[in-house]
């Protein structure tokens, strides 16, 4: 089955390539990825009906690991493909309009590939610290952790830093660490630069500037990651003095070891490549009609080099394994593909209800969604909506540094609102579940999705958000 | 003759695993199991994650809610046990034994002791 999944996928982006190449040679190609995004501006309006994929297949991602874990657990690759093969279908066969399919497959390859590469080089590296931690060193770890998100991706810190941060806690380790651990460096952490979270690199392949985010929001991050930290270190002193009271000691040798250091090196590269683009670097060259470029295929050997010239004692101490990754893969591209009619159709709607859409409704329906839906997806519907509001098209990257210029407020709202509200649950961001994951295999009993929810979520984030709301945004 | 827990480990003993079923040359108190994301601590007659049943020689464990093991234990994850050998203290912290279970080739699997790179949190 799963072969003819992968099978399925492979013809439709031939097929799609396909057709591209013919409508190269019936009119010149200026850059390959403007053209496509030009034209898909002329694209024909969806069925409303179109969203009931996207809603299903966000709804059983919610649903599916909670009210049914093993059916889930073994057909959802099944559903993520099947569901976003009917709605390629659709377009392809109803609107004949094959530019969105390709332009969404292009964004979902550079997506994944920044994703697996991160994934894979950093589940080479072990970080082994056998020192007893204060809840000083746990903050000052989680400071380096949200620090580090914004260079290798929230992906990348919390694949590194999980491990050493349990390994320093082992003696009095709770939920709550995890939970701090997620919301610092899986999430707010990254919102500096589009490496640090998925839905920023979306905003930079689409033509918001690399430096715009850090530039526009580094004075909401400083305040919310202090006053996180400030919180996660009372709460870590009551657990310490708690913990004398029981008396129980372990031994720890002090020692800090680091293996795979020539993952780094591979870290370094994921990094660089993410300026390798034609419309960053004008000496790049454009591989159009393919839906991937330069960047994506230096990501993707990476992932095959990595792992395998990756130490397998490393490997093995992480427990490394594909599985989180091959989930990601799957569900996304379900998600990207069946987010387009979404995307458009928000697009549209904004642009008739313009003026009823504040920065506000931006921050908090952004927000909103990326919480209990997927903060990348969320971050380009509002994008869309933001721009449509004044008639510009998310599609064409000249309209998104003009919408950067005139009206940043709304970006700098739905960026800090897709990162920050990614921490709400599980599903908000892919990290999340892969530190969960991870925690739970090392034996720490995880709080269940609506238990992290009523019992961490809304009492500390939200809160702090909704002063990050009337600060900054009202 | 059953070799002990420590015996087992050292001599490199190995057990079996067929389908659901992991078959451990020792007998032990069963104290915590987590395989791939499910931490199992219930190992009475009505939980649904393990059926423990103790042989002369060896132990079965059945994990109810997988069909085959090695569909879910890739190469560099493990099955993680803390136990307690038969006859040893189960109050004693010093008799509890972090053991890893790795599935190999053959129906065949390997048991080692936690090594402190093994994140594993009794």
């Amino acid at each position: 089955m799963k072969r003819i999944i992968l099978l399925s996928v492979f013809v439709l982006l031939i097929l799609i390539s396909f057709q591209q190449s013919y409508a190269a040679v019936s009119e010149p190609v200026k850059d390959g990825v403007e053209v496509v995004n030009q034209d898909a501006v002329h694209h024909i309006l969806p069925s409303p009906y179109m969203v009931i994929p996207f809603v299903l297949l966000l709804l059983m991602i919610a649903s599916g690991p909670i009210l049914y874990h093993h059916f889930w657990e073994k057909h959802y690759p099944k559903i993520a493909i099947l569901l976003g093969l009917f709605t390629a279908s659709y377009y392809l066969a109803i609107l004949n309009d094959y530019l969105s399919i390709l332009h969404t497959l292009a964004e979902y390859i550079s997506f994944i590939a920044l994703l697996a590469s991160l994934f894979v080089a950093s589940g080479g590296i072990l970080i082994k610290v056998d020192k007893k931690s204060t809840p000083l060193i746990n903050v000052l770890f989680l400071l380096f952790g949200a620090v580090i998100s914004n260079i290798i991706g929230t992906t990348g810190a919390s694949m590194l830093l999980i491990r050493p941060f349990i390994k320093i806690n082992k003696d009095r380790i709770k939920p709550f660490h995890i939970i701090f651990f997620i919301f610092v460096v899986s999430n707010i952490g990254g919102a500096l630069t589009p490496i640090g979270d998925p839905p920023l690199f979306l905003g930079f392949l689409r033509g918001v500037p690399f430096f715009w985010v850090i530039e526009n929001v580094w004075f909401i991050w400083i305040p919310t990651v202090a006053f996180m930290l400030i919180l996660f270190y009372v709460v870590d002193t009551i657990s310490v003095n708690k913990q004398k009271k029981n008396n129980s000691e372990i031994e720890y040798s002090g020692k800090m070891e680091f293996k795979g250091t020539k993952n780094l090196i591979y870290l370094a590269i994921i990094i660089i490549s993410v300026f390798i683009d034609p419309g960053v670097l004008s000496f790049v060259p454009s591989l159009a009609p393919l839906p991937f470029g330069i960047r994506e295929i230096i990501m993707f050997s990476v992932v095959y080099l990595s792992f395998k010239n990756a130490d397998r004692e490393v490997l093995k101490a992480n427990e490394f394994d594909f599985e989180p990754i091959k989930e990601v893969a799957f569900l996304f591209i379900g998600i990207f593909l069946t987010m387009i009619p979404a995307l458009q159709l928000i697009a549209y709607e904004a642009k008739v209800y313009s003026n009823m859409l504040e920065t506000e409704t931006f921050y908090w329906a952004t927000g909103g969604l990326s919480a209990i839906l997927d903060n990348a997806p969320t971050y380009l519907n509002f994008l869309s909506a933001a721009m449509g509001k004044f008639g510009l098209d998310i599609n064409i990257k000249a309209d998104v540094i003009h919408f950067v210029i005139q009206d940043d407020i709304y970006l700098r709202a739905i960026s800090v609102a897709a990162v920050f509200f990614g921490a709400m649950t599980y599903i908000g961001n892919g990290p999340n579940f892969m530190v969960k994951s991870i925690s739970e295999r090392a034996g720490i009993k995880m709080p269940s999705f609506f238990v992290y929810i009523v019992k961490y979520s809304v009492p500390i984030l939200l809160p702090i958000f909704f002063l990050v709301w009337l600060i900054f945004f009202h | 003759m059953m070799q002990s827990l420590k015996e087992i480990v050292t001599n490199k003993v190995s057990g079996l695993t067929y389908g659901n079923r992991l078959i451990l040359p020792f007998k032990a108190h069963f104290l915590k199991v987590i395989i791939e994301k499910d931490v199992i601590t219930d190992f009475s007659n009505s939980s649904c994650g393990i059926n423990i049943i103790e042989n002369e020689n060896y132990t079965d464990l059945y994990f109810l809610e997988y069909k085959n093991l090695d569909d879910v234990i890739s190469e560099f994850e493990s099955i993680k046990m803390v136990v307690v050998e038969k006859g040893k203290d189960i109050f004693d912290f010093k008799n509890h034994v972090k053991l890893n279970i790795y599935l190999q080739d053959h129906h065949k699997i390997s048991i080692e002791e936690t090594d402190s790179d093994i994140l594993f949190i009794e």
